[in-house]
């Protein structure tokens, strides 16, 4: 478990994070989304005692994260794939890891194998890719065995079958009784993972809901017809608001898909399509951040 | 809750993390190179000496310019941590920074003890072997013994001295300017400037070769010289620790 109560990060010339008060729970997979500069990684890093909070209090299990006496065995983190000496083996970084926490140096020989890093482990991690170094991030978060995960963007960088993995092993780690924070910009990739999200906008906390509401609230249902200015002005007058989209479709919302048919059945229109379709998570995100995006490209 | 970890296990890690980079054995390597060839070359260039003492100082010369491999062995030992952010990985694995300031300190000065006392028996038999003296140079004479224990326990203070440099400014470049000016380059060059104050600053610089025969520096006695690299060491230590605990990473 994972408690933020009123978490402020302030830098000189700009907040971070502001204000966030959030509760992340055991047994399901949190998403953590929020536009880049939204402050997931700030947050991530106060939970880890590794940046000091301006105000407010970050705690872990109960209490600061700094008063763990064994933290890896507690908290795995993957905070950024290329926090390692370049000039190290994979091996050698995760033994000292192991041994600064008083772990088993078979763990290492374990996390190696589980993370697929095996062939590689005694060579200099210079050359590794950014999936490999994010292989090697996550053997070290799960060095430990840890009751919680954060996992800052753990499938950047990942080939599918490195997406696929770290999906299930989140799910499983979930369904363990663990909690599971994981944060990312990929959102089918979250859409495919998460249970919950917590989403944040410069710093402030814009939602904090399960990802079936959040993707609910922004349902709609999709209606074709030959006849289509006809039904669209029957259905807003059954007090629907209607889109029309590009393939010449409606998009409908306020309506369920039974009370469709029954109005273009009264209206005598043909329906040659009708089906609920749930928003995609992104244009949810979307919808959502909208004003708060930090860094936005200039349109020429 | 677990108790805490022991502190040899925190030994254990970063003997681990010392052992597995280049830098270290690229270091030792050299500052044996230079403080044994030219210990060895200084004795056979020196046919006779008045002294024992003479003889074993002047076959220890090669610790004036070696100790700065130290100062490079010390500084990387931290500073490669920030410039590579792997910091971020040791802090969240050992959130008490200082006790993983003390258990790097600890591996890294015991590395340096350990070749410097090699090199000073390399250095102490170049003297006995190649240099004639009235009586021999023997293991035994505790003015011999006092000159070799010295010089070991000085290098071992130069990697303390070079840990908090690199805990302090958290960069290579920076920690080793800074660390090279403090024990090799000011204390010669105030001693060159010649006039009161310089000389008073140059003898409370930590210089390399503590005692008599201070390495180019203005020599003062071998107490007082030893108290002002501790001081050095401690104080640059404290700061390092204390910036660790209270800068974000």
């Amino acid at each position: 478990m994972i408690e933020l109560d009123g978490l402020t990060k302030r830098y000189r010339t700009r907040v971070a994070v502001d204000d966030l008060t959030v509760t992340v729970e055991p047994g399901r997979v949190t998403g953590f989304l929020g536009p880049n500069g939204s402050g997931k990684t700030t947050t991530m890093r106060c939970v880890l005692g590794l940046t000091r909070p301006t105000s407010g209090t970050a705690h872990v299990l109960g209490g600061p994260y700094r008063d763990l006496a064994r933290p890896m065995r507690r908290v795995g983190a993957l905070i950024d794939p290329r926090a390692r000496h370049p000039g190290r083996t994979a091996y050698a970084h995760l033994l000292a890891l192991a041994q600064s926490n008083g772990l088993p140096r078979r763990r290492v020989d374990d996390v190696v194998e589980m993370v697929g890093l095996g062939s590689v482990a005694h060579d200099r991690v210079r050359g590794f890719s950014l999936g490999m170094g994010q292989r090697l991030g996550i053997a070290a978060a799960l060095l430990g065995d840890p009751d919680v995960l954060l996992l800052d963007e753990p499938v950047n960088g990942l080939d599918p079958e490195g997406i696929r993995w770290v999906r299930e092993l989140l799910r499983d780690l979930a369904d363990e009784g663990r909690t599971v924070l994981v944060s990312s910009h990929l959102m089918s990739e979250m859409e495919d993972t998460a249970d919950h999200l917590v989403v944040l906008g410069r710093g402030r906390l814009l939602a904090d809901l399960p990802m079936d509401e959040l993707l609910g609230a922004h349902a709609a249902v999709r209606v074709s017809s030959p006849q289509a200015p006809l039904l669209a002005g029957a259905l807003q007058r059954a007090g629907a608001t209607v889109e029309l989209q590009v393939d010449g479709s409606l998009r409908v919302n306020g309506l369920d898909t039974a009370d469709i048919g029954d109005v273009a059945f009264e209206t005598g229109v043909r329906v040659h399509e009708l089906c609920r379709v749930t928003a995609s998570l992104e244009a949810a995100y979307l919808a959502l951040t909208g004003d708060d995006v930090e860094y936005r490209a200039a349109v020429p | 809750m677990s108790r805490a970890v022991p502190f040899g296990a925190l030994l254990g890690s970063e003997w681990t993390k010392l052992r597995s980079v280049r830098s270290t054995w690229w270091c030792t390597c050299l500052y044996l190179l230079t403080v044994g060839g030219s210990g060895w070359l200084a004795a056979a260039s020196t046919d006779s000496s008045a002294r024992a003492t003479i003889a074993v100082q002047t076959a220890l010369t090669g610790f004036g310019v070696g100790q700065l491999v130290l100062v490079v062995l010390g500084v990387l030992a931290v500073t490669t941590e920030f410039a590579s952010g792997s910091v971020l990985v040791s802090f969240t694995a050992v959130p008490r920074r200082t006790r993983l300031l003390v258990a790097k300190t600890v591996v890294v000065t015991a590395w340096c003890l350990l070749l410097s006392a090699v090199l000073a028996v390399v250095c102490a038999l170049a003297a006995r072997t190649l240099t004639a003296v009235p009586g021999g140079v023997q293991p035994t004479d505790p003015e011999v013994l006092r000159i070799l224990g010295l010089q070991v326990a000085s290098a071992g203070l130069v990697g303390v001295l070079s840990v908090a440099l690199g805990a302090v400014l958290r960069s290579t470049a920076g920690a080793v300017g800074l660390g090279t000016a403090l024990v090799f380059v000011l204390p010669p060059a105030l001693a060159l400037a010649g006039g009161a104050i310089a000389s008073r600053v140059s003898q409370g610089l930590p210089a390399l070769r503590v005692g008599e025969d201070a390495f180019l520096a203005v020599s003062t006695s071998w107490p007082v010289g030893m108290a002002i690299l501790a001081a050095w060491a401690a104080g640059t230590w404290i700061a390092g620790a204390a910036l660790l605990e209270r800068r974000d990473v």
